[in-house]
């Protein structure tokens, strides 16, 4: 097998590699910032220099050439290689900044070059902690800089769409941006103007960056000149929780990152999932951290008389939940999950009220014709609709949901805005008792004559299954009035999490929004109503599920947590894909 | 200017069929484009490059990459006159300075700048390949003007000032002695 | 060192009047060596005229010296992709102005050239890449060009035989780094001109990923003239290493600048005082740049003995580049001289690499500082110090043609240098 031989270690490979991205796969570090795995290799930030060459072997023999002590005899290349667009060859050695006093040297040049015309502004910069140019020049950087003379000036604060905003001299022309606006996007919105050290990038005049994708610019730009103009100035990195979670938005299930700070979601990134979206999303999903914060469910609440509605506490709420189920037969209520909620949600709900001899539940799919694009944006606007269709509740179509509606007496609906996506008319839940679980107050849930509020997608560890029947799971990223970040195991705890108290002026109880998990809430009601139905834990469901339906057999939390999802098996349930 | 406008007229448009036959794609001609937009239009404002983008098929981000790269187009309304100075190497030893505030003085106006009249730009420039001819000028990106001196240059700004042009000179080699003599005859 | 060139009769540009007509340049042998080829495809079979033009050894005249026919010979075997031969008329190296003599006074030479070339490597398009500010002369060219394809020396079945190649001429808009082969092809399809990471080679992938190979005008302009003498007769013009007629573009303080067409090898001296006249108003010689900007500079006692050719040049502590020669009189000022060039290679770099995009705009800036007489002793070094962080990092050689003027400019008139600084606040006593 060929072999390369890095920092004086021996490692075979097999197939085309570029040295970068091997060092970076065994573990080791190049300092890189214009090299991005899923795009074309530009080699212009010039960061990642290594010394290279090549042992050398007797043509004849084919045997290493020895020197004088026995040792193989190596031909350096001219000149120092940028390893990012290094192709690793049999008998390639390579120093790194490790073993090398040249590479060590070029990579702080690099580093000083990068930084002359830089503002040097880290202290107002959003970027800041989590910035490659900072940590790289912690690292590898010069000490101090001997550019004495005037920096270049660029425009500063250039809002150049609806959701990016620029600092061109912050700057580092690395056209991540623009590479990603030819090759992922392919809006070819940006481009790199001007020349020479006046370069940077922009829209063309008069145009606006507003690509459905615009703000992973803003992730991959390895400085503070691409920010989110949502984001700019809200909180800096560090004091941040970061939890791994799933894109509800759409059918996609975009693998991202919640971040947190004093149990409010203030930012989504996308993490990175090969299978499903690679490194990116669509900006439509990073809006829906105002969803987790904002206009939530919190406290029962109750319609006493007219269509006002007032909150209740939750012991009046499991009486009247359970009056009203006592009042009626299971023929009478009509059980409508969910396709933007859980797999474990929609199974619970199911299980709950078939116990209670209702049929089984129905649901509609979100889809809207024509609003995807074919990459990570969906026609449908529902995380779990396959989820659903796997669990086998009833598809029904709006005509016919509204028909079942206007023949039950009660109406039981997982969050689910039926009246916001105008599959029902409000008017249309005006003759039967509608209970709502719901995350936050939609059209639906202020129609409805109870209201549950449960947990979101932030609050909860629950799966989805998306459009690919890829299964993935969210972990709770927000404590509610019931939960605590120290005694959950499955919860990320920040620096100010750590350290803060509840007098700190930085804690507000508001933002933990008085609900409860689903299942949690089912107890209840179980143990109220002397139903024989009790589960630990999500994870219990799931665990049910797997040993009760075939599609979802061996599917744990620990294992889609390994294997970042697992690919579901579609064919044999005949679902059509959108 | 508004840029429902803007238009190539057929004969254009025929121009630009011509200059995308010599090449695979379409992106190739874009320089040869904006060539022939800055002739029609002279420069290459946003509705120009917007323009030059449409008529073959290119994002516009593309085409202002391209024109905000490359220095003869002309990227706001330029005098009528642009004087592309040389002051690069061999100009600078030979008084391309000298010229060049020359020019200025004359013009009241400084390097970058165009004169009120809208008659005339200045503008520093690169070497332009007349080096053995230096002191020299380029006039709006056409013919040069070689080995100037004060008289030269003074001459050629009143000869521009009445709409008369330098004719193209041509430097022969002084090897070539035949040649110089049929070309003097 | 040549000696005999008194009596030498310029070969690429010879003294025939109207040589730029097609007919013209018949009745003097023109098209001839493309006759023989196209006429004797045994003979001169595709290997048999790369080998040729190999073995005469024309050293490019873009600045890189590269042999030509080595560089031929890289081209892959023809495939089912389209082939390329991009020719660089892009000219914009301070102190080279000889390309543009070819294309006014005797364009069918080069396009005689270049059809060989094609024929060498089974290209089947030129594309001839001209700066944008030489519109004047891209007209007279293409004028030849349209001859060309009157008499069928370009098209389709060239002189009925299996050959085809077209050739399209095309021009730029401003920018130094377009002279760059692959920021050429660049600017070729129509984008900035950013320089291409290499590896892959042109001759990999080049012209939208084909084959392609870059020649400068001057370079194939040699050609027709070793297909009709062979390789042995080329070599006995020049010397050693470096052979065949150069166009020497001599500019700066003398008192008969031009254009001038001698053997490679010619004494340096000879050149400044015969050939052009000497130093005007009889001034001493204080330097010269020997072939364009970026070549090192040379003081007037390194020029003793030294001839114009690649070997001599490097002895010297400098390179042939363009042979675009730029002579100093004695009342020079370096620093000025030194500021301009810097000046130059800030205002051209393309801005895609680091060392070059910052490094580049810091050195001028430095040089500002030195000029107004603000500099110190450490600027010089660092100065210096920045020549090492830009040469060889980058991804097309404009940095190192920023970094050596710095290098060789400082360190061969330090005193001069030193002399414009301030005496340092911090030196120690
Ligand atoms: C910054 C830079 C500018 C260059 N400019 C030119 C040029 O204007 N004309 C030219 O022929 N070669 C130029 N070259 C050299 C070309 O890259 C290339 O080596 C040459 O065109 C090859 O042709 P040759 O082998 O026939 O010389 C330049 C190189 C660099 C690095
Ligand atoms: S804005 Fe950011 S991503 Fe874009 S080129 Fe500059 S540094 Fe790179
Ligand atoms: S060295 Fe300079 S000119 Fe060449 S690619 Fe890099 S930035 Fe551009
Ligand atoms: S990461 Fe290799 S040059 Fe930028
Ligand atoms: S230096 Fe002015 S034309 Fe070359």
């Amino acid at each position: 097998m060929p072999e390369v031989f890095i920092d004086n270690e021996r490692y075979e490979f097999e197939g085309d590699h570029m040295a970068l991205q091997f060092i970076l796969d065994q573990g080791m570090e190049v300092p890189f910032f214009c090299y991005h795995p899923s795009m074309s290799i530009p080699a212009n930030c010039r960061q990642c220099m290594v010394k290279a060459g090549q042992y050398i072997k007797d043509d004849e023999t084919g045997e290493y050439e020895l020197d004088e002590n026995g040792e193989r005899k190596i031909r350096w290349f001219p000149k120092m290689q940028t390893s990012c667009a290094l192709k690793l060859q049999d008998g390639m050695v390579i120093q790194t900044q490790e073993t090398s006093e040249e590479a060590e040297r070029a990579q702080k040049d690099t580093l000083e070059l990068l930084l002359i015309n830089h503002p040097l502004d880290c202290p107002i910069c959003d970027q800041a902690g989590e910035c490659p140019l900072q940590i790289q020049t912690y690292k590898y950087g010069p000490e101090g800089s001997r550019f004495e003379v005037k920096k270049v000036h660029k425009p500063k604060r250039v809002e150049l769409g609806p959701r990016v905003t620029l600092d061109a001299e912050r700057c580092i022309n690395c056209t991540r941006c623009v590479r990603f606006t030819e090759e992922i996007s392919e809006t070819n919105q940006l481009t790199i103007v001007s020349r020479g050290d006046k370069n940077y990038p922009m829209t063309a005049p008069n145009q606006e960056f507003d690509d459905p994708y615009s703000m992973n610019t803003v992730d991959i730009c390895p400085v503070g000149a691409l920010t989110s103009t949502d984001f700019r100035f809200k909180a800096r990195v560090w004091e941040m929780n970061q939890t791994p979670s799933i894109d509800i938005t759409n059918g996609k299930g975009c693998n991202i990152d919640l971040w947190t700070r004093d149990n409010q979601v203030l930012r989504i990134t996308p993490r990175q999932n090969k299978a499903v979206n690679d490194y990116w999303m669509p900006d439509e999903g990073r809006s829906a951290y105002e969803l987790f914060n904002e206009n939530r469910a919190s406290r029962p609440s109750i319609k006493l008389d007219g269509s006002n509605q007032s909150n209740t506490s939750w012991n009046n709420a499991i009486e009247t939940f359970a009056e009203t189920i006592e009042a009626h037969s299971g023929d009478d209520v009509l059980v409508i999950g969910s396709p933007h909620a859980s797999v474990e949600e929609n199974y619970a709900l199911n299980k709950f009220f078939n116990l209670l001899g209702a049929s089984n539940a129905r649901f509609t799919p979100h889809i809207i014709d024509g609003y995807g694009d074919g990459f990570l944006i969906t026609d449908d606007q529902a995380p779990n609709t396959n989820g659903c269709r796997l669990l086998n509740l009833n598809e029904t179509d709006h005509k016919d949901l509204a028909t079942a509606i206007s023949k039950a007496k009660v109406c039981i609906i997982l969050s689910d805005n039926l009246v916001g996506r105008k599959v029902v008319a409000a008017s249309d839940l005006g003759n039967t008792y509608t209970i709502s679980f719901a995350t936050n107050m939609t059209e639906t849930a202020k129609a409805s004559d109870l209201v549950i509020p449960i947990t979101c997608v932030a609050e909860h560890a629950a799966s989805y299954v998306n459009i690919d029947g890829r299964i993935q799971r969210s972990f709770p990223a927000k404590e509610t009035k019931y939960t605590n970040r120290r005694l959950n195991l499955e919860m990320s705890e920040g620096r100010l999490d750590r350290y803060g108290t509840n007098f700190d002026n930085w804690v507000s109880e508001e933002h933990k929004v008085d609900c409860l998990p689903l299942w949690d809430f089912l107890n209840k009601l179980a143990e109220r109503l002397g139903l024989d139905y009790h589960v630990n834990h999500s994870r219990t469901i799931l665990a049910e599920i797997s040993s009760a339906i075939p599609s979802f057999e061996n599917v744990t939390f620990e294992k889609m947590d390994e294997q970042q999802g697992i690919q579901l098996n579609l064919d044999n349930q005949k679902i059509k894909q959108k | 200017m508004a840029e429902q406008e803007l238009h190539f007229t057929d004969e254009e448009l025929n121009e630009i069929e011509k200059i995308k036959a010599k090449f695979p794609t379409a992106k190739a001609a874009t320089l040869r484009v904006l060539w022939v937009a800055q002739k029609k239009y002279g420069h290459v404002e946003p509705e120009v490059q917007a323009l030059v983008a449409k008529t073959l098929d290119l994002p516009e981000s593309h085409v202002h990459g391209v024109a905000s790269f490359y220095t003869q187009y002309y990227k706001e309304e330029m005098g009528k006159f642009v004087l592309d100075v040389c002051t690069c190497l061999s100009c600078q030893l030979c008084g391309g300075y000298d010229v060049l505030h020359q020019i200025e003085d004359r013009l009241g106006i400084k390097a970058g700048e165009t004169t009120d009249d809208g008659l005339f730009s200045v503008q520093e420039v690169e070497c332009l390949g007349a080096c053995g001819y230096a002191p020299m000028v380029q006039i709006t990106n056409g013919v040069y003007a070689n080995n100037l001196t004060e008289e030269k240059v003074d001459k050629l700004l009143e000869n521009l000032k009445n709409g008369k042009m330098p004719e193209f000179e041509s430097m022969v080699m002084r090897q070539n002695e035949k040649r110089i003599k049929a070309a003097t005859e | 060192m040549v000696e005999d060139w008194k009596s030498y009769e310029p070969l690429l540009i010879p003294d025939i009047p109207n040589l730029h007509k097609i007919d013209v340049y018949e009745d003097n042998g023109g098209y001839e060596a493309f006759r023989t080829v196209l006429g004797d495809q045994d003979k001169w079979s595709r290997k048999n005229v790369t080998e040729e033009v190999k073995a005469a050894n024309i050293r490019g005249r873009g600045g890189a010296g590269f042999n030509c026919g080595l560089k031929w010979s890289f081209m892959p075997e023809p495939d089912d992709r389209p082939r390329y031969l991009a020719c660089n008329g892009d000219e914009s190296e301070p102190g080279t102005f000889k390309d543009r003599n070819i294309f006014e006074f005797n364009p069918h030479l080069f396009i005689e050239g270049a059809l060989i070339a094609a024929y060498a490597m089974s290209i089947d398009t030129i594309y001839v890449y001209v700066r944008g500010e030489y519109i004047d002369w891209v007209n007279k060219f293409e004028e030849a060009v349209e001859e060309a394809y009157e008499k069928g020396y370009i098209g389709n079945n060239i002189l009925d035989s299996d050959f085809s190649v077209d050739l399209h001429t095309t021009y730029g808009a401003g920018a130094y780094i377009c002279g760059e082969e692959t920021g050429m092809l660049e600017s070729l399809e129509g984008k900035r001109g950013y320089p291409r990471v290499k590896p892959p080679f042109p001759a990999q992938k080049g012209l939208w990923g084909n084959p392609t190979t870059i020649n400068n005008i001057e370079t194939l302009a040699n050609v027709p003239l070793v297909i009709n003498n062979g390789a042995e007769w080329y070599q006995s013009i020049g010397v050693e290493g470096h052979t065949g007629p150069v166009l020497y573009g001599i500019s700066g303080h003398v008192n008969k600048p031009g254009v001038y067409e001698y053997p490679a090898g010619m004494p340096v001296m000879d050149l400044i005082n015969d050939v052009a006249g000497g130093i005007r108003g009889g001034k001493k010689l204080k330097a010269l740049i020997p072939g364009g900007a970026s070549t090192p500079i040379l003081r007037a006692d390194q020029l003793e003995g030294v001839s114009m050719d690649s070997n001599s040049l490097r002895e010297a502590g400098s390179m042939m580049g363009t042979a675009g020669m730029v002579v100093m009189d004695e009342d020079t000022d370096m620093v000025d001289l030194l500021w301009r060039i810097t000046h130059f290679f800030h205002h051209e770099s393309c801005g895609q690499c680091t060392p070059c995009r910052d490094g580049t705009g810091w050195l001028e800036k430095v040089m500002v500082k030195i000029k107004n007489g603000n500099g110190e002793i450490k600027d010089l070094d660092l100065l210096l110090d920045m020549t090492t962080m830009m040469e060889g990092r980058t991804i097309c050689a404009l940095a190192d043609a920023a970094a050596w003027p710095v290098r060789h400019t400082i360190t061969r008139f330090r005193d001069e240098f030193e002399a414009r600084c301030k005496k340092s606040v911090h030196a120690v006593a």
